[in-house]
């Protein structure tokens, strides 16, 4: 074993093998691409050439995304937030996807996504206030930090078990369908997802009965510690779609343009031709969660390997390339967006949290006079009168 | 007024809001062409349509799945599960989304979805196809459980669950479905979910029950009154979440005796929670300990085995004779 391959002093576990980020032979593997490593056009898809202000808007978003996530971080570990799922390394991915649907079009969100709230023009306090679980933001302080969501937006915060919303938001597009709107539907899960039966659910119906709806699966490469190869036998999980006669593809998901203009051509393409699975292949720079070390089950070296294709140092040197966006700019955002972070901290932080009372609400349309009795005793206990 | 089966009830109930309400669907495995296995959809997809009575692939959780997302739509999916016994692969998506959705939402979100699952034994249709799944519905919030067991009821509560914002659980009485005839009108009136019935009024000792029992309940009932001069207050639950505590403690309080049956297994069953309820509410009026008759804690009996398995005449006559009977 050389030096190099050493486990690090924290190691219980079995890492396998570095493995090289499979972007590195992404023509090969049949990934589509825009970009190359340095921003500069691959050659494979042709630039959908988006406005300076859409790009803009992309990037600033990604930027933003990653400063929430080292923000979030800090919270967790000095303990004023509970939990934190980083999304590290996946700004593009699901940034961009979001930005390729219209407003109206609905997304499942799952929990990597904070770029799909703020791309939807949600606010740093909603989201802050969200992590803090206050009783006021639109959830009521119900979920976990990142469960996100926001009907106003058309974003429906996931069901937290892997993959048991793939069919909600493909029930959906079929309802959409029967009822004859124009609405479209994208929905977010990871690669571990594809394993569980409602992807499979979801596939096969979708395959029958055609509803108009994306299914964006971001292959991270890792589901907890579990890695592709033993998720799957299957050689990509795009192919999964081929056996229940879905239109699938991959693309390189830490390239936004790539990923823009596949679900942009999936989305306008899905009244007419229905379903598109997208793998999303990109990858988790952090670990899972707060609660987990990826020290156990990979080698640094992976993500380090996988740094060389970061979405954001990619993105900025094709946008500097452009002339759009230089390094002053970056500086003068990046020192405006700590200010915007800290204030949006401090406010979240000030607000209330959720009183005993409240959990009661929202359990049925109008509440069960059971459950009235069982609010009035646990006040009533809570306040001491016995 | 027709006379009608409880199937012919429950067709005729769905015909009506399909009629009404251009968001409802129907959908589950065979419910189009053939009518569902038992016909309850029978001519529905032909009168209204395949995209509004929908076949599906084989698939309890798909088919679950895909209604939780139809309702969070805008749709009013009515959901078939073939037998009861097969609602289990869908247990995630009912319990821990369909319900959950308007909670874990802030409210945001709902899920106004009916299933529909033919249940209960006496068939000879063994373990699988026998089921009273009621007990793993009614714990843990956001979901309504009915249990309708006359050709009114049938109707009138397949009305109601429709008409729900919130997800509502239909337990189908399958040993009724034919057997069982009486006068319906096809009115559109619906039953207020909530309200137990009383079969039967009586002094002495209050038979509750729900699903097909109610008319093996009533027999016992009437067949004591004979007998031994008991007057028996047989009541039907019809509704398990919300359950009408009110008639539950009238009764009680006038009888003083409580005997429970029903035909999920006696352990963690609903009558245990009855039970608790009732010390607690009505202690003081209490002569003697709460009865309940129901299954072991084991699987379905087949062939002979499930006509004593599920609380038959002999079984329910020997309950309220204990409680009739009690001496400390």
């Amino acid at each position: 074993m050389s030096s190099k391959d050493t486990p690090p002093a924290t190691f219980t576990g079995n890492p396998r093998p570095c493995v090289g980020p499979v972007l590195e032979r992404a023509r090969e593997l049949g990934i589509r691409q825009v970009l190359d490593a340095d921003g500069a056009l691959a050659g494979d898809l042709p630039d959908p050439d988006l406005p300076k202000q859409t790009l803009l808007k992309m990037y600033r978003t990604m930027l933003t995304v990653s400063a929430i996530d080292a923000r979030g971080w800090k919270l967790q570990r000095s303990g004023r937030i509970d939990f934190w799922i980083p999304s590290r390394g996946q700004e593009g991915s699901h940034t961009a996807s979001t930005m390729a649907m219209e407003p109206s079009d609905w997304i499942f969100m799952a929990s990597r996504e904070p770029g799909t709230m703020l791309a939807r023009g949600a606010t740093l306090l909603q989201l802050f206030a969200q992590f803090f679980g206050r009783a006021e933001e639109p959830l009521k302080g119900r979920r976990l930090p990142l469960l996100l969501g926001d009907r106003r937006l058309n974003i429906v915060p996931c069901m937290t078990i892997v993959g048991s919303y793939i069919p909600h938001a493909a029930g959906a597009a079929w309802a959409a369908k029967i009822k004859g709107d124009d609405t479209r539907f994208i929905v977010y899960f990871g690669d571990g997802a594809t394993s569980r039966g409602e992807f499979h659910s979801a596939m096969n119906f979708a395959g029958i009965h055609k509803p108009p709806i994306v299914f964006l699966c971001q292959n991270n490469g890792w589901a907890v510690s579990t890695p592709n190869d033993r998720q799957t036998a299957s050689a990509t999980f795009a192919e999964k779609g081929d056996a229940y006669g879905v239109r699938n593809l991959r693309v390189d998901g830490n390239d936004p343009l790539a990923v823009y203009s596949v679900t942009r051509q999936a989305r306008d393409e899905a009244r007419e031709l229905g379903p598109t699975l997208i793998e999303t292949v990109t990858y988790r720079l952090g670990p899972h969660t707060s609660s987990d070390n990826p020290d156990l089950y990979r080698r640094s070296e992976e993500a380090e390997a996988w740094r060389r294709w970061d979405p954001i140092p990619r993105f900025r040197k094709y946008l500097e390339r452009r002339g759009f966006w230089t390094a002053e700019e970056e500086q003068q955002f990046l020192a405006a967006l700590e200010l915007q972070l800290d204030e949006a901290v401090h406010t979240a932080e000030a607000m209330r949290q959720t009183a005993p009372a409240e959990m009661f609400d929202d359990v049925f349309a109008q509440p069960l006079r059971s459950l009235q009795e069982q609010r009035a005793q646990m006040l009533a206990d809570l306040a001491g009168e016995a | 007024m027709a006379q009608m089966t409880v199937l012919e009830a429950l067709n005729a109930a769905m015909a009506h809001e399909l009629q009404r309400d251009p968001e409802v669907v129907l959908l589950g495995e065979d419910v189009g062409t053939e009518g569902g296995i038992f016909r309850t959809t029978e001519g529905l997809q032909l009168r209204f349509g395949s995209h509004r009575v929908i076949d599906t692939p084989l698939d309890e959780k798909g088919i679950a799945a895909h209604a939780v997302g139809m309702a969070l739509y805008g749709l009013k999916p009515i959901v078939e599960i073939q037998f009861s016994g097969f609602i289990h692969d869908a247990f995630e998506q009912i319990m821990f989304c369909a319900s959950k959705y308007r909670w874990a939402t802030g409210g945001m979100y709902t899920v106004p979805m009916v299933v529909r699952a033919p249940s209960f034994g006496g068939i000879r249709g063994g373990f699988w196809h026998s089921q009273s799944p009621e007990p793993y519905y009614l714990h843990g919030g956001g979901i309504k459980v009915i249990v309708p067991a006359t050709p009114r009821d049938a109707y009138g509560m397949m009305l109601a669950a429709a008409r729900d914002p919130d997800p509502v659980l239909i337990l189908e009485p399958v040993p009724l479905y034919r057997s069982l005839r009486g006068e319906v009108e096809d009115n559109g009136i619906a039953v207020e979910l909530g309200q137990a019935d009383i079969v039967r009024a009586g002094r002495d000792l209050t038979l509750l029950t729900w699903g097909p029992l109610r008319h093996d309940c009533l027999g016992v009932a009437q067949a004591l009154q004979q007998e031994r001069g008991w007057d028996i207050e047989v009541i039907d639950l019809r509704s398990l979440v919300p359950y009408d505590e009110d008639a539950i403690l009238a009764s009680v309080r006038k009888t003083g005796r409580l005997v429970i049956a029903h035909e999920a297994p006696v352990s963690g069953g609903f009558g245990g929670e009855i039970a608790a309820m009732v010390q607690q509410k009505a202690f003081g009026y209490l002569h003697c300990p709460i009865e309940r008759v129901a299954p072991p804690d084991l699987p379905y009996g087949y062939a002979g085995a499930d006509q004593f398995y599920r609380p038959n005449e002999r079984r329910i006559r020997a309950g309220i004779a204990r409680t009739m009977e009690f001496q400390i």
